[in-house]
């Protein structure tokens, strides 16, 4: 498998479409959590499974949801959210959600309105259209991630670093866009593109 | 000719129509305050409500079980995104309550589904709820998440048991090239080892393994068979210690039944092994002790005849010094001798007989065999004055290993005899008994040597246990117990009352399959 590194510039423009996508992920947030939130500003890492895997290692804490949508275009791949226990228990109080079937689902949307609103946007930025499967979720323990196999069929991983933030709780959270080979050979043109018309 | 159009087909509210009425998927159509608009065939089948009957009625008061909380906020994050909010089957199970009637899907009271909400028209804010019955793949999904939970249920049995297998069974595992693969701490702790250090070495090093040469080409060749072999090894642990094992070698084969080694099995026997040698030795120290006393025995038994000779040669001497030396005398004393001399290479024999290795199972009367045991002890009993005595019916017979018996009585009889020895008394006494009992024969040895004190008694039949300072091994009880229990499969006991000591000798009248040492 033959690595496809983003360039320093490649990986700033990156930045700059997460952002302009994640303003308007965060108002729409904010929306179904009837509150002010603010998200801050994502934090933009690309890695290879083999990284990623090891970050699932370094993670503390024993138990997390983790809910993943697949997405399909010219740009394709598989997001994925992954959210701590006390976060979600955060969520569930914010939402006042009783039961685990409802924490679930707001789970599940919350991942849809991160993943649809980045995804969306950044294909729109590129000249594309992406369309959403449905999500999934599942509690997974971190040491069983590592021979989740679902990861191993792709290469590169966008990953952002976020933190959702409203009245005085806070939910972390992180997304992974995982892709394979293809997609991020798009995605580097695509980003050369921009980049051309930018100088 | 009219030409065919090539043209996308023109937006067209009947196609629309049509298609959505035949599709195989709820369709509601909503506005931003939850109000159905649209409600297809589909849902009318499904739900035997008429779109009618319902039209710009809020969808939860139609469906009194929708969290209307919960889909006003996956509508108006739709129509905000501009892309679909879903509930999954696997979170919410069901929006919509469709009863199933299907037998084999019978797990479920109502049709799981997932449900697109689509942002279908957003300048007026509608919303399109498109329903798909995942009833099939949830039922799937639940027996599959079943059988993995069971899986690893078994799983961790297994490990379990594998765990304890390690911990107990003695077990090498060898790929074909003689190279240990696998060897269980059981076996690791008795050689002292470390798994690290046995692995990929070679089964058959010879520091370790101490087998004849002829035993290891037996091996190669069950090996070359692939068959089942049984046999014993030494090994000798790390320290020194030497493990005897009986191995069951079994050849081993993978998933697709190819040949890929052999599992060793084993069995420690080290210290039956060492029981085994003990006794063995035991025994040939005891045949050796029985040597000397039997000699001593003979020096016995000769004297007599010998001064019958002795007597009867002097006795010709003089005659002959005196010259009435005739005929007749001569062929007398000469009988006399000759018989004499017979006698005496009868107890040669007999004493021959006794130390050869007899195996054979024989049937003989009591009377006989205690004619046969006595007969070395006679001259003995006299000379002490013992008063011996029989309470036997002559025609008790027995099939057993004979000379065994007879060691058996003659150390007991040599006990008493010591016995009497070490006391004044009058009266001095043996007498046995025997007799039958169903399928036993019961032998039962008396004395009147001055008995055994209790603390002694129970220690009579341990090895080496004597309280004859010098002149005793201590193993005459030991070697009677050891033959009478396992080779005669009888029992022996030993009571001792005032002045009395009485032997219990309880034996099968006929023996069967067995091998004596
Ligand atoms: N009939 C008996 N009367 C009194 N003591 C006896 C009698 N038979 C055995 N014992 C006691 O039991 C002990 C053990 O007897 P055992 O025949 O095993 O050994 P031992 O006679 O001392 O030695 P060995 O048989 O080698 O001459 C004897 O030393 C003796 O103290
Ligand atoms: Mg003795």
């Amino acid at each position: 498998m033959i690595e496809i590194n983003l360039s320093e510039d490649e990986k700033d423009v990156l930045q700059e479409l997460m952002n302009v996508a994640y303003g308007n992920a965060t108002a729409i947030v904010a929306d179904m959590l009837d509150a002010f939130a603010s998200l801050s500003i994502p934090n933009i890492k690309i890695m290879n499974i083999r990284e990623l895997l090891n970050t699932f290692h370094s993670l503390k804490g024993d138990s997390y949801f983790f809910s993943t949508q697949a997405f399909v275009g010219e740009f394709s791949g598989e997001c994925a959210f992954f959210i701590d226990n006390e976060s979600a228990n955060n969520l569930a109080i914010h939402l006042e959600l009783d039961g685990e079937e409802d924490l679930n689902d707001a789970i599940l949307e919350l991942t849809n309105i991160l993943t649809s609103t980045l995804t969306t946007r950044l294909a729109k930025e590129m000249n594309t259209q992406v369309q959403f499967a449905l999500p999934s979720i599942s509690k997974i323990p971190l040491n069983e991630m590592g021979s989740n196999n679902a990861f191993k069929q792709y290469s590169q991983v966008i990953v952002i670093d976020t933190q959702l933030n409203f009245h005085d709780q806070k939910i972390n959270g992180e997304i992974f866009i995982l892709t394979k080979d293809g997609s991020i050979k798009w995605l580097k043109n695509q980003l050369n593109d921009i980049l051309k018309t930018i100088i | 000719m009219a030409e065919k159009s090539t043209q996308r087909y023109p937006q067209n509210n009947n196609l629309n129509e049509k298609l959505i009425a035949s599709i195989d998927n709820g369709i509601i159509i909503l506005n931003d305050e939850l109000k159905i608009l649209y409600f297809n065939k589909w849902l009318e089948l499904h739900t035997s409500i008429k779109e009618g009957d319902i039209i710009g009625e809020t969808i939860d008061s139609v469906f009194t079980n929708i969290n209307a909380r919960t889909l006003q906020r996956k509508v108006k994050t739709a129509l905000r995104m501009g892309t679909p909010t879903f509930y999954t089957a696997s979170v919410t199970k069901y929006l919509i309550p469709i009863k199933i009637d299907q037998i084999n899907i019978s797990n479920f009271k109502h049709m799981r589904q997932d449900v697109s909400v689509i942002p279908f028209d957003l300048k007026q804010q509608y919303v399109a709820l498109i329903i798909s019955d995942q009833t099939n793949m949830t039922n799937i999904h639940n027996q599959l998440t079943f059988n993995i939970k069971k899986i690893n249920e078994l799983n961790l049995e297994l490990l379990k048991e594998r765990k304890t297998i390690d911990q107990r069974v003695i077990l090498t595992k060898i790929d074909t090239r003689h190279h240990i693969t696998d060897i269980s701490l059981a076996y690791l702790e008795l050689l002292d080892m470390k798994k690290g250090d046995m692995l990929k070495s070679n089964y058959f090093d010879t520091q370790r393994l101490r087998i004849s040469q002829e035993l290891k080409e037996k091996i190669f060749d069950y090996m070359q068979r692939k068959e089942v072999l049984k046999y014993e090894e030494i090994s000798l642990s790390s320290t020194g210690k030497e493990i005897c094992l009986l191995n069951t070698l079994v050849p081993e084969y993978d998933k697709s039944a190819n040949h890929i080694g052999f599992i060793i099995f084993g069995e420690n026997i080290t210290s039956a092994k060492l029981v085994q040698e003990h006794q063995t030795k035991l025994l040939e120290n005891s045949r050796t002790a029985a040597m000397g006393e039997m000699i001593s025995m003979i020096a016995h038994q000769w004297r007599q005849p010998l001064s019958v000779i002795n007597t009867v040669v002097a006795t010709l001497k003089i005659k002959k010094a005196l010259n009435i030396l005739n005929d007749e005398i001569i062929d007398e004393s000469y009988i006399k001798i000759e018989n004499t001399i017979t006698y005496l290479s009868e107890t040669i024999d007999d004493f021959r007989n006794f130390f050869k290795h007899n195996k054979e199972l024989k049937t003989f009367t009591i009377a006989h065999l205690l004619q046969k045991s006595t007969q070395l002890l006679k001259a003995e009993i006299e000379v002490l004055n013992i008063d011996y005595e029989e309470d036997i019916d002559i025609n008790i017979e027995i099939t057993s290993y004979q000379n065994e018996l007879i060691q058996t009585i003659i150390n007991i009889l040599k006990n008493s005899i010591d016995a009497f020895k070490e006391i004044n008394t009058e009266n001095q006494k043996i007498s046995i008994k025997a007799y039958e009992e169903i399928a036993h024969i019961i032998i039962e040895i008396e004395d009147n040597a001055g008995g055994i004190p209790q603390e002694i008694l129970s220690k009579v039949f341990e090895p080496y246990f004597s309280t004859k300072s010098k002149n005793g091994t201590g193993l005459g009880l030991y070697v009677c117990k050891t033959i009478i229990q396992e080779h005669l499969k009888g029992r022996i006991t030993m009571k001792s009352k005032n002045d009395h000591t009485l032997t219990l000798i309880e034996l099968p009248k006929i023996l069967q399959n067995s091998v004596a040492v």
